[in-house]
């Protein structure tokens, strides 16, 4: 199966590659995974006091498209508030990376990941 | 028919393997297309769709992984879509340590030993997680099964770990 350049270009030059201290209050964690290929993604993403994402790191085990949707996801968010993030669609995942029917899975998962760490970022901050 | 009835063997996790391909093989050969060469057309495609079946139904119930999803089919407890992914954030965290682990075999000093040990440590969280889901499918109740489904969705990855492993493997000794 051919992978689209763009999914090549982030595959082969991933942006924000890396972790941050999950203890850091400021940082919030989405860890996810796919049962049926084993991947594992996981998100992170600095948030300012007032509810800005300053930075995003990832890290993935995963074939070509799940990388690359996880690299363009750190990319998407920064810079925006986590409920704007929090709208990223794995449609528009899928659409800018033109990942094939069986690879909509990967976007689907860095969605996931998005919301997973919002939620960590949420319960971290309710009490 | 279930892939039960159709070796006549009791519905249950722990099957005996002989039992199963020793059914296999007999059945097998009485459904067998070659038998039916010489037979009308009607027979002949009957005899396609029911070889089939029946290999179908060993390579289901052969391989522990499948059994345990088919016996959970059965029982009304599907397997979320392979689309769905899978949050626990504690597994997943292993998940992850276990793939550095993979990913640093190759920097290592002794690659046999080191491909020993992660086959080692893969094994053993593999064997206590399958134990628990072998009691979970034993138990038969909601919960029960419940908890089963998600050892099983666990027990993938462990099952793709292993293949990543080899694949490392065999590109190393090359």
């Amino acid at each position: 199966m051919a992978y689209s350049e763009k999914v090549i270009d982030h595959y082969e030059n991933p942006r924000n590659v890396g972790s941050m201290d999950k203890n850091d209050p400021q940082v919030a964690t989405g860890m996810v995974g796919a049962p049926a290929c084993g991947d594992v993604m996981k998100l992170q993403l600095k948030i300012s006091d007032t509810g800005i994402i300053e930075d995003a790191k990832f890290k993935t085990y995963g074939c070509g498209s799940a990388i690359a949707s996880s690299s363009l996801v750190t990319e998407w968010v920064k810079g925006k508030s986590i409920d704007e993030a929090g709208l990223i669609k794995n449609t528009a995942i899928a659409e800018e990376l033109a990942l094939p029917p069986v690879k909509i899975h990967c976007s689907i998962l860095a969605e996931d990941a998005i919301k997973a760490a919002i939620e960590d970022y949420k319960s971290k901050h309710s009490s | 028919m279930n892939y039960f009835q159709i070796f006549e063997i009791e519905s249950k996790f722990n099957l005996d393997l002989k039992e199963l391909s020793e059914r296999f093989q007999s059945i097998q050969k009485s459904v067998h297309p070659d038998k039916f060469a010489h037979g009308s057309n009607q027979e002949q495609m009957l005899a396609v769709k029911k070889s089939t079946l029946v290999n179908d139904a060993y390579q289901t119930l052969k391989n522990p992984l499948k059994r345990a999803e088919y016996i959970l089919s059965l029982r009304g407890v599907e397997q979320p879509s392979e689309q769905a992914s899978f949050s626990d954030n504690e597994f997943l965290m292993r998940q992850m340590e276990l793939r550095e682990m993979l990913a640093e075999i190759k920097f290592s000093d002794d690659i046999d030993a080191s491909v020993f040990e992660m086959a080692q440590v893969l094994e053993s969280e593999f064997e206590q997680l399958f134990k628990a889901m072998q009691v979970n499918l034993s138990e038969n109740t909601a919960e029960s099964n419940d908890q089963a489904s998600r050892d099983l969705r666990k027990l993938k990855f462990y099952e793709k770990l292993h293949i990543e492993l080899d694949k490392l493997e065999d590109s190393l000794l090359d």
